[in-house]
């Protein structure tokens, strides 16, 4: 019964595995736009699932076939929704989706070789869409896949009906892959990098990318701890800070609406002041695209590249939003001293207060104002409070709804996230006359040992405040602090209570894990340096640290087009194996070859006709004394050739008697 | 008919004819596609996709995209390539011919020719194309050689020559047409179109049919027993005789001379013109052989006497189909 069941299987593989070209161009359609369907919303990938399926039934099934006037019906609407939910239609996500869609309609209106090629054609570009979101080590990977794929529709669309099997179809296209990447490694090193784009880029409302937000509601913060993605990576020059320094600003929020902070109106602050500046790190940031304007930097940056904005809240900002990685390195200090005097606009901006909201929250503030006096006294009483009343640092913190937020949290509640702190602390101090504001940015970070690159996630989102003392400028006070050292100093994870429910990626964070963890990520982080973020400027170092000299742009071009055209030369040599024909032969051949050699020099040519046999017969005729040696050859290359069994012993034999044959002179 | 070549306007493909036919191999009855014999150009599917290239390396550029630069190139490459793999498809490959059987005009001629290559290897989508036919695909799969027929038109009677032939293929992309015209040597011999079965009485001054029934009823005495020779119908084999000596033996019979049938030139109507004449005589000595008849043969040029079978007919066929024409 065994080979039945064995024939069955495989009825069943092949039953299973793309037979019709259009098979395989809808297979490969649906792996390009595979990495999309998650980012689309939901109703734009059930339509491409739909439409794909629908034209794999219509196959069977010629009757089920779309009409013209039915895809039309299915596209204006469709085109419609996209343009009012994204404001454009070439937009990336906009630009990316319609174009899915429209390839998905186009598959029922797909016939005949001209119309699979174009599809297959088309998937090529949107895979280029994918990386637009993503240029990952995987998402290459990924496109090595599909481009095998793509390379195998492409041969099943143009065979002809030959009856080539899955083996030696996906051999013949790995093939031709591995031939193509040394070619496409050496265009993507010497192809002339351009900086600056051709065109104004589409202006699109942009996608949310994971990651801090410009204001802070309960909530928003402790929401983006579930993320594990990379906020940026940064490379000290020197020694790295204490864990406890680490504390990247982006955004500083002065307006406070019972619920919510905001930035509020612009600073009107004249200039940024800095003084008594110590202990300065220099560093470089390697920023993951995050669609915004705002830079990291660590208290205080002192000192930054030219292109930058500096703000009077010592913040970094960009002319256009950061969509591509961005590196920029800066100078901090870690000891400093910020506007010693404070001016007027901060000064009112710092004490506003909602005064209809949060009424509790008011009144401590004035009652602990009127006890202490001494604002240093204050700040350290509300720190106390935290620390030693009942107040609980957790992920999932009960919510606080409504404009009293603040009192919710400080008598009821009492728990709560870095925000919840953070937003309460500086409301309290606004209220015992104490000028505060909240900083959002990161804190922390992990430090690959392998490559001692520091990479600060989405997980490490914090929110701080700074108030104002006297004498002593903006001081930064960090009230998580005092109810969770361990957040901190070491990590997150250590401040958590055991009981509390982790995001995934810290369960996942034990040993063997983290090991590998680093690994990629200084692979990762590798791949980003040389590969995504391979432009003009690199280009031009990697040139020069090659040759020794500048490259200029003409001897960029000879240098591509030479390399191209060897690389090519090899691969087809290679390919063609001219050299073969002649190994080909049998070296039996050869050696009787060099005989009948010999034999010409002296007039006795074998004709094109004559047997071997025949040949000896006649060159003994004319040569009797060397009857022995010529029957001997020729006995010993017919055995050779034709006996089923031929010897090595024999081959041996013969090539000694060939390179030791000589027409005696006298005869001839 | 669409023109042969991918992309190029009539003009330049005529162009490229002439000058592709001053390279042309020696005519010969076998051929092998070498590099100088072999061209290679674009299809519009390779120009399709080079567009789709260059606007994902346009985006990359504007983008400052490194994996869409990547994959720009990494398509560039797979285009190079596939053009080196098309090529290799059908360099090297060995085309021989055999004689075709003869035909009716008007009926398609397929010339037996076998592909081959040296090296056991791959190649499938092979294609062949005589000119103004159709295109036949032939795949060698793990062989070195395939057989294959290969139909062409005929028109006339007479010795028709293979005419040239195109050998291309597109594999394994489609983005490459490699071509090359070959010139072989071979002739198929083209009987005249027979006239309808049904002749008009009038064309004939006897009717050569009529005899038919005599013959059939006519009993035909034996006579004896001869050495087998070609044209001798299977019918006559004297099985018994052949398995005692070992040797192919007919059985002779000797027929009523008055029954014997006489396909001459001269028992047509004289105002017929010469190829409506010889279509006549075709259909008569097609008829007379179907029927197993014994017919003598007489044309101007040629005369043979009174005898049956497959030769015989081949025979008065070919006398026929070359009439008038000098001998190839």
């Amino acid at each position: 019964m065994k080979p039945r069941t064995s024939a069955s299987t495989q009825q069943l593989l092949s039953r299973l595995l793309p037979r019709h070209p259009l098979h395989w161009v809808i297979l490969s359609l649906l792996l390009a736009v595979s990495p999309h369907l998650l980012r689309f919303p939901a109703w734009a990938s059930a339509l491409i699932l739909a439409l794909c399926g629908w034209r794999l039934l219509s196959l069977s099934y010629p009757r089920l076939a779309l009409r013209q006037w039915m895809l039309i019906i299915i596209m204006l609407p469709t085109a419609a929704v996209i343009f009012l939910t994204y404001g454009t239609l070439f937009g990336k996500t906009a630009g990316s989706l319609l174009l899915s869609v429209l390839l998905a309609i186009k598959l029922h209106e797909c016939h005949k070789r001209r119309d699979y090629i174009l599809l297959i054609g088309l998937s090529f570009f949107i895979i280029v869409t994918n990386f637009l979101f993503s240029q990952s080590l995987l998402t290459v990977a990924f496109m090595l896949l599909l481009v095998q794929v793509l390379i195998m529709s492409l041969i099943s669309i143009n065979d002809e009906g030959a009856q080539i099997d899955l083996k030696q179809r996906t051999t013949l296209a790995s093939r031709l892959l591995l031939q193509s990447l040394p070619l496409m490694l050496l265009l993507f090193v010497l192809f002339p990098r351009i900086s600056g784009p051709l065109w104004k880029l589409p202006e699109e409302q942009q996608t949310a990318v994971t990651g801090l937000s410009d204001s802070m509601t309960p909530g928003n913060i402790s929401s983006l701890i579930q993320s594990n993605a990379v906020a940026f990576r940064v490379e000290f020059e020197s020694e790295t800070p204490p864990q406890k320094q680490l504390y990247w600003r982006a955004l500083v929020l002065w307006y406070f609406d019972g619920r919510t902070w905001e930035q509020g109106k612009t600073n009107l602050t004249p200039w940024p002041q800095i003084e008594a500046i110590d202990d300065y790190v220099t560093y470089t940031i390697t920023l993951e695209p995050h669609n915004e304007k705002w830079l990291y930097g660590l208290d205080m940056p002192v000192e930054v590249p030219s292109d930058l904005r500096y703000t009077n809240e010592f913040l970094l900002r960009t002319r256009k939003p950061v969509s591509h990685l961005y590196q920029y390195t800066l100078t901090s200090a870690l000891s400093y001293q910020i506007q010693p005097t404070l001016s007027p606009w901060e000064k009112s901006a710092g004490l506003n207060i909602p005064t209809v909201n949060n009424p509790e929250t008011f009144a401590l503030g004035q009652q602990l104002a009127k006890t202490y006096q001494q604002p240093r006294k204050i700040v350290q009483q509300v720190l106390n409070m935290f620390n030693q009343q009942n107040f609980h640092y957790t992920l999932n913190p009960p919510p606080t709804p409504g404009f009293d937020s603040v009192d919710q949290f400080l008598f009821e509640t009492r728990k709560g996230f870095c925000e919840h702190y953070a937003g309460s602390f500086a409301l309290l101090m606004r209220a015992a006359g104490i000028p505060a504001r909240v900083v959002l940015g990161y804190q922390g970070g992990t430090l690959n040992p392998l490559n001692r690159v520091m990479t600060v996630r989405q997980k490490d989102a914090h929110a701080w405040t700074e108030v104002w003392l006297d004498g002593e400028g903006w001081v930064r006070i960090d009230p998580t602090a005092s109810i969770a050292p361990q957040r901190i100093e070491t990590s997150l994870d250590a401040a958590l209570s055991p009981e509390e429910d982790r995001p995934l990626h810290m369960q996942m964070n034990s040993g063997l894990m983290r090991e590998l963890m680093f690994y990629w990520d200084a692979i990762d982080n590798r791949w980003n340096q040389w590969v995504v973020g391979y432009d003009h400027q690199l280009q031009q170092d990697f040139l020069k640290a090659m040759f020794n000299q500048d490259v200029s742009f003409s001897d960029l071009v000879i240098l591509m087009v030479s390399g191209f055209l060897i690389t090519l030369l090899i691969i087809v040599l290679l390919i063609v194996r001219p050299w073969r024909s002649t190994t080909d032969v049998d070296p039996v051949v050869r050696l009787y070859q060099r005989f009948c050699q010999k034999l010409a020099r002296h007039g006795l040519i074998r004709e094109q006709h004559e047997g071997p046999i025949d040949f000896c017969q006649r060159a003994v005729r004319t040569l009797p004394e060397q009857k022995d040696s010529i029957t001997l050859i020729t006995r010993l290359y017919t055995r050779l050739r034709y006996a089923p069994d031929p010897q090595e012993r024999q081959l041996q034999q013969l090539r000694q008697l060939v390179s030791g044959f000589r027409v005696s002179k006298g005869n001839s | 008919m669409a023109s042969e070549l991918p992309l190029l306007p009539r003009s330049l493909e005529r162009l490229i004819k002439q000058w592709a036919s001053r390279r042309l191999n020696p005519p010969s009855s076998e051929a092998i596609i070498n590099r100088q014999r072999l061209y290679i150009l674009p299809t519009s599917h390779g120009v399709t996709i080079f567009t789709i290239l260059l606007l994902i390396l346009l985006g990359a550029i504007n983008y400052e995209n490194s994996l869409g630069y990547m994959l720009a190139f990494l398509m560039g490459a797979l285009g190079f390539l596939s053009m080196v793999h098309t090529h290799q498809n059908i360099n090297h490959m060995k085309l021989q011919l055999a004689n075709p059987r003869p035909v009716f005009a008007g009926q398609l001629a397929h010339f037996p020719l076998t592909l081959s290559f040296k090296r056991p290897g791959m190649h499938p989508a092979l294609q062949v194309q005589a000119e103004n036919g159709d295109a036949i695909c032939a795949h060698l799969l793990d062989d070195t050689a395939i057989d294959i027929m290969l139909p062409v038109a005929t028109h006339q009677r007479g010795y028709m020559p293979i005419p040239r032939l195109k050998i291309f293929s597109e594999f394994p992309l489609g983005l490459f047409h490699a071509w090359s015209w070959v010139q072989l040597e071979s002739h198929c011999l083209v009987y005249p179109t027979p006239a309808p079965s049904h002749l008009p009485v009038s064309h004939t001054s006897s009717d050569p049919l009529g005899q038919q029934s005599s013959e059939s009823t006519g009993v035909d005495e034996f006579a004896g027993i001869r050495k087998y020779q070609p044209g001798d119908p299977p019918s006559h084999m004297a099985w018994k005789a052949i398995a005692r000596t070992g040797e192919l033996q007919s059985k002779l019979f000797t027929s009523d001379s008055s029954n014997d049938l006489h396909i001459r030139w001269d028992s047509l109507n004289p105002g017929l013109d010469t190829e409506k004449r010889l279509s006549i005589l075709c259909r008569l000595v097609i008829d007379a052989h179907d029927h197993g008849l014994s017919y003598s043969f007489d044309i101007p040029g040629t005369s043979l006497p009174s005898a049956s079978g497959q030769h015989h007919r081949d025979l008065c066929l070919k006398a026929l189909a070359l009439f008038g024409t000098q001998p190839v």
